[in-house]
């Protein structure tokens, strides 16, 4: 069974972008615009990787992050942003990586899926 | 100096010090009274305060009640205006349900929370020992060798070494191995008749705090310990430096004690009445505070022959009337009353304790609020103490809080 992977990013073109990439590198995403939509996500579906963006509505992702620290500490966090300043902050640390979107940020984000967990 | 860059301080004070029982009956090991008028945590409350610092979460959760109390009644002496505080920080605060699981879960589950001070490091104490430290030292060696981490270091003759988690270091005192409880410690590069201790003192560089604390926390073998699980982790992978202990006590030997037996306790009480003691409780230059009610001054009544109040070689709390009896080689806590032609020697009595008339107490701990019935005799025969009390190895007889006759 693929493995699945929730995409929580609020850019559509963005969120479309990552979604594809990822499901053809043999995952199945779901992808939900804000971090209150993701953890109820989190709650009814289960999920073996979360992608977080940082600045979203509603609920950011480093706030996101520390309530999936609270209640899912073993599912796997990547922190993928386009501001790389929020890779000293304190809760950016807790993440299982941190991939600034850039020409090759796709490309790091896929490997390091692929090293967290193989499809 | 600590204050240019900006040090978080995290007491752990969860401690349960079940060897302590009956006195960790109705009270964490942090606020188990201490030399009559301390509390085991002040301790390292005033080590914090002489060292300048001043942003300070004590992290509580077993029975902590009574430490509750007595940080908002002894340390709410801050100025949170200035950015000053001492907190106390129950578990589940903002992150997940459990209680905390190890030291190292009751940091975890306040990362989010911590991150409001986004500190350059985070200084990890234990509220369960007792000794004197100016912390500054820790934070320039840390500094001067550029760590990640550095753990305070205290020498200990091998044997005893095994209680401990165990240090090794190389010549540049870059820790190669830290082992919890190890079968044979090793011994220092230079003294072959000691090992290194960890004192339970973790001076982070907040980065390197966060990332090995979350790692720790996704590892489900852990049991989430600093000692155990989340220091080892860290060997090997960061640059963690050890740092042998500078005393602030000023006395040949230095000292630190895990108080963490009745002995021990029974011990470091005792010190205290000694002529030169090992800890020092006069030095104006290290002051130790605590939380002290308003209290009239020591009386001692009547001087007729047998029926003399007197004390001696002991120390002793305010409110105490030592009326009639005698009191030696004893640490008395405040309202601690002694009546007529009683006789108390190597014991130690806390709040509230009387002595009835005629009473013969020796080698003797009695918990607060404790009436011991005229003519008692307790510390004499550990036989008949036994039937009736908690009788340590050593036959120290110890009556419970609120214990009734």
């Amino acid at each position: 069974m693929a493995k699945k992977i929730l995409v929580i990013e609020d850019e559509t073109n963005q969120a479309i972008l990552i979604s594809e990439t990822l499901e053809k590198h043999g995952y199945e995403v779901c992808s939900v615009s804000n971090g209150e939509d993701g953890l109820k996500k989190l709650e009814d579906t289960s999920f073996d990787l979360v992608v977080v963006d940082i600045r979203m509505p509603k609920m950011n992702g480093l706030e996101t992050l520390a309530n999936i620290l609270g209640q899912r500490k073993n599912l796997p966090v990547i922190i993928y942003t386009s501001y790389p300043q929020y890779k000293t902050d304190f809760m950016s640390w807790a993440a299982d990586a941190f991939i600034v979107k850039s020409s090759t940020g796709l490309e790091e984000l896929v490997s390091k899926v692929k090293e967290l967990i193989s499809a | 100096m600590p204050d240019r860059e900006k040090i978080l301080t995290l007491v752990l004070a969860g401690g349960k010090g079940e060897r302590l029982y009956p006195l960790t009956r109705d009270r964490a090991k942090p606020s188990v009274p201490f030399g009559g008028t301390y509390r085991i945590i002040d301790f390292t409350l005033s080590n914090a305060i002489n060292s300048g610092l001043r942003k300070i979460y004590v992290l509580i959760q077993y029975k902590s009640y009574s430490l509750q109390r007595h940080i908002r009644e002894g340390w709410n002496i801050f100025s949170r205006e200035l950015g000053e505080f001492v907190d106390v920080v129950p578990a589940q605060m903002r992150i997940g349900t459990d209680w905390y699981l190890g030291t190292a879960d009751s940091v975890f589950q306040n990362i989010y929370f911590l991150n409001q001070e986004k500190p350059d490091m985070v200084l990890i104490l234990s509220g369960d020992h007792v000794y004197k430290m100016d912390y500054r030292r820790i934070i320039e060696f840390h500094k001067k060798n550029n760590a990640d981490l550095t753990v305070s270091v205290f020498e200990v003759p091998i044997k005893e070494a095994k209680r401990f988690g165990v240090v090794e270091i190389n010549q540049n005192n870059e820790i190669q191995k830290f082992e919890e409880k190890p079968e044979t410690p090793k011994p220092s590069p230079n003294n072959p008749d000691v090992s290194l201790i960890s004192m339970g003192i973790y001076l982070f560089n907040t980065e390197t705090l966060i990332r090995r604390i979350v790692e720790d926390a996704k590892k489900p073998e852990s049991t989430h310990d600093f000692g155990k699980d989340v220091i080892p982790s860290t060997i090997g992978k960061d640059r963690v430096f050890a740092f042998p202990f500078i005393d602030e006590n000023k006395k040949e030997t230095k000292y630190w004690r895990d108080i963490g037996t009745i002995e021990a306790y029974y011990e470091a009480n005792m010190d205290l009445v000694n002529v030169e003691p090992v800890l020092n409780l006069y030095d104006s230059q290290w002051p130790i505070r605590t939380f002290q009610e308003q209290l009239p001054p020591v009386k001692t009544v009547f001087s007729f022959g047998e029926r003399t109040g007197m004390i001696l070689d002991s120390i002793v709390g305010g409110g105490c009337i030592i009326s009639g009896g005698k009191v030696i080689r004893s640490v008395l806590s405040p309202w601690v009353r002694i009546n007529s032609y009683a006789d108390v020697s190597e014991s130690i009595l806390l709040n509230n304790v009387n002595i009835g008339r005629y009473c013969k107490i020796r080698k003797t701990i009695i918990d607060k609020n404790v009436s011991v019935p005229q003519g008692t005799i307790i510390g004499y025969d550990p036989v008949e103490d036994k039937k009736r009390f908690f009788v340590s190895e050593t036959g120290i007889a110890v009556i419970p809080k609120d214990y009734q006759w």
